[in-house]
């Protein structure tokens, strides 16, 4: 084969990052002499690299979600013997190629903002050694054939995340947030160690593809167990509830850089291996009680995390509990088993990775210009940074699901799909789901509204008047996220056509992934209708905002409205006013402390309960995953 | 015998798990991570045990039908997984270093910055 055969571009994509981390070790990774060309070489190279990955995983568009081919590359040209697979393999469906794409696009965003982001710490070698590492830990994931090859590829990731994480020692919490993370995550990889070795010593074969062609229909207890542990150490990778509080910690301690990693990234591989496990190699999805276990996860997820978020007053923190809810929207959805309901999910897993990563880069800008991200401290910054304060509305418009943006797309796929399920299968469970994600809808939206008013507009304080707007480069990185954000919201068809319906297909095509491989497969392919998927016009929609916007703007400009905005001074009680109403709050910008004061007082029993809960004790937090482990065993022994 | 193997390797992974959830001493935790891995270890060497068998290092030639030796696999996965167990031991500890010089404590429960 040449050089330039796309069969070797899967592995060429990960060992690319991998070589840019060696490369940038060999040149140095300590700046002693503060040398600023080494320097701007090092943010090069990561940059080279992740686009250099992200053009190998493009070119396989054609081929593998256009002509529906599976790659199945062996390492070291060892491949199947006397019926075993010796060799290492990649395997690349569709469905890893759409995470890969996901991975690498965040990955090559994150690498531009970086640059000029990390510009003034120190050690910015180490920093870029571990973001390659962490890239390539990901995408070695994803494309992956070889579930032992998973594992190290996990603890790759987790490694490099948990450095990542502490990078900024100095930063509040940065190493308590790192040490959980550390803890619980080694947990997960444990489970994760054991039950590939489960799955080993009955089968005798590390290849997912060999492992799929085998599982099914020999399921002993041995089996069932590795399926739970499985299950619970990819749950720690993708942080769904109870494995939450982790996400917070590290996503409101590490560079806002890494933040999207973590959230775009790392939730994407545990969401990856969740599905590998579920629909290919255990193949438990026709099972009602395994689509309950995923969908119940996902809703508790989504709802606990938003209410979570709610209470925060940091802002990345706040946002770090909107990613984990987004994530529950995706887990609900895949665990639905139909064509919609994977299409939705895997629509969502796209979008959350580009309106969350447009989100924590607005929130790094904030840091970066203003040195803090709590939300008491900040505000009126809109006159300061006004386009990064357009385009963190993009990102809330398109998290809060506001139309036309891309969150409004796949949330609607959601909603039709959780509510076409309870209408197939007469179960009441999943139109409960639907209500769950039309309420979550709405409270992130209310809780993006909080954080607009509290952090862009309000009264600007003092020690903020000197703020510019952030560097070119960190602005391109964020301009780049929201027009893809504006791109896959007014073109659904194209997104569904091209990226998430081939990847939905695959999940239902077990048969060619085994096949691809050169083993037998016993599993038909199921006859799914793909009918229903993206049928919705949201042209009109952004027809109805421009048209709104108008209205409101003439009104606006014709009324000749108060330019005086609210001065703390003049609100001497503002107990009783129309939404700035509440108790006094110091450090606060709007009287109140809070836009939904009313909302939090009636439920102030779940949130001091919730609060409590969320004790910050690493302890607690591994018996979380302990109890969290205990349940599925028990449940996967009596339902599978 | 080799049934006594599983158990024990099992008893030491829950062991770990004990540990980690019991102890609020931050180096006991590390320990127990330590324990948990070295429960795994246990396990994987013990699924490529093979009664009678030797180590699996046969030159051309000698190795025939009837040659007896244990599963070499699982004594790759097992190197591998000893590495990254000694990582995750260095690393945490170098964590729980830096944690001793900016808290002051090792106690776990004082160590709750990020709570809510």
């Amino acid at each position: 084969m040449s050089m330039l055969n796309y069969h070797h571009f899967p592995i060429y994509s990960i060992m690319v990052l991998f070589f840019g981390a060696f490369l940038i070790a060999a040149i140095g990774g300590r700046d002693i002499a503060k040398n600023r060309k080494t320097t701007g070489v090092r943010a090069f190279i990561p940059l080279l690299a992740t686009a250099a990955s992200l053009a190998f995983l493009i070119a396989l568009i054609k081929p593998v979600m256009l002509g529906g081919e599976v790659i199945a590359y062996w390492m070291g040209s060892r491949g199947i013997s006397n019926g075993y697979a010796i060799g290492i393999a990649l395997e690349v469906d569709a469905l890893s190629l759409f995470f890969a794409l996901l991975i690498a696009t965040a990955l090559f965003v994150s690498a531009v903002y970086s640059i000029k982001y990390m510009e003034h710490d120190d050690n910015i070698g180490q920093y870029y050694i571990l973001y390659c590492m962490l890239g390539g830990g990901v995408l070695g994931l994803v494309l992956s054939g070889d579930i032992f090859n998973m594992f190290i590829m996990v603890e790759i990731l987790t490694f490099a995340a948990v450095a990542l994480t502490a990078f900024r020692t100095k930063v509040y919490g940065a190493l308590e947030a790192a040490f959980k993370y550390l803890v619980v995550g080694c947990m997960g990889s444990t489970l994760i160690l054991t039950g590939v070795i489960m799955l080993y010593a009955q089968y005798h074969t590390l290849n997912l593809a060999q492992l799929a062609a085998l599982i099914p229909g020999t399921m002993n207890n041995a089996t069932k167990l590795a399926f739970a542990l499985l299950y619970i150490g990819f749950s720690t990778k993708a942080f769904i509830v109870p494995f939450h509080p982790l996400a917070a910690d590290a996503h409101g301690a590490a560079p806002a850089s890494i933040s999207v990693l973590i959230s775009g990234v790392l939730t994407k591989s545990g969401i990856y291996g969740i599905i590998r496990l579920t629909y290919f190699l255990f193949q438990t999805m026709e099972l009602g009680a395994m689509q309950f276990m995923l969908v119940f996860v996902g809703s508790v997820s989504m709802f606990v995390c938003v209410t979570m978020a709610l209470a925060q007053h940091d802002f990345k923190r706040l946002l770090a509990f909107h990613s984990i809810s987004q994530i529950g929207y995706v887990l609900a959805a895949v665990g639905l088993s139909t064509a919609l309901g994977i299409s939705a999910g895997l629509y969502h897993a796209m979008n959350h990775t580009l309106f969350k990563g447009l989100l924590f880069l607005a929130a790094g800008a904030v840091l970066h210009e203003t040195g803090t991200t709590d939300l008491g401290k900040l505000g009126g910054l809109s006159k300061k940074m006004p386009h990064t304060t357009v385009l963190f509305l993009i990102g809330a418009f398109s998290i809060s699901g506001v139309p036309p943006f891309n969150g409004f797309a796949s949330k609607w796929m959601i909603y039709q799909a959780t509510y076409q399920k309870a209408v197939e299968t007469g179960n009441i469970g999943f139109l409960l789901v639907t209500i769950i994600a039309l309420i979550t809808s709405v409270l992130t939206l209310a809780s993006f509204v909080k954080v607009s008013q509290s952090v862009f507009f309000g009264q600007l304080p003092a020690e903020y008047e000197n703020v510019k707007e952030v560097p070119f480069g960190m602005r391109l990185a964020m301009g780049i996220l929201a027009v893809l954000c504006v791109i896959t919201g007014l073109v659904p068809q194209l997104v569904t056509r091209y990226l998430t319906e081939p990847a939905a297909r695959a999940v239902f095509r077990v048969g060619d992934y085994i096949s691809s491989m050169g083993f037998a497969s016993q599993t038909p392919a199921p006859a799914v209708s793909f009918a229903q998927v993206g049928v919705w016009e949201p042209i009109s929609w952004l027809l109805i905002l421009c048209i709104a916007l108008l209205a409101v703007t003439i009104v606006a400009v014709a009324g000749k409205y108060d330019r005086v905005s609210v001065r703390s001074s003049e609100t001497v009680d503002t107990k009783y006013q129309l939404f700035y109403g509440g108790e006094d709050n110091f450090h606060s910008q709007v009287g109140g402390g809070d836009l939904f004061w009313g909302f939090k007082h009636n439920w102030r029993h779940y949130f001091s309960f919730m609060h409590d809960l969320h004790s910050g004790i690493v302890n607690d937090y591994a018996l979380w995953a302990v109890v969290a482990l205990a349940l599925s065993i028990v449940f996967v022994m009596i339902v599978l | 015998m080799i049934t006594f193997n599983y158990i024990c390797s099992f008893f030491l992974i829950v062991l770990g798990f004990y540990t980690i959830v019991t102890k609020y001493n931050l180096v006991k935790t590390v320990i127990g991570m330590s324990v948990m891995d070295y429960g795994v270890n246990l396990l994987i060497i013990s699924v490529g045990y093979h009664p009678g068998g030797t180590a699996p290092i046969f030159t051309q030639g000698e190795l025939t039908a009837a040659s007896s030796f244990v599963d070499p696999i699982p004594q790759a996965l097992t190197l591998t997984s000893i590495v990254i167990g000694a990582c995750v031991t260095a690393m945490s500890m170098a964590l729980v270093i830096k944690l001793e010089e900016s808290y002051g404590t090792l106690d776990t429960r004082e160590i709750r910055r990020l709570r809510g």
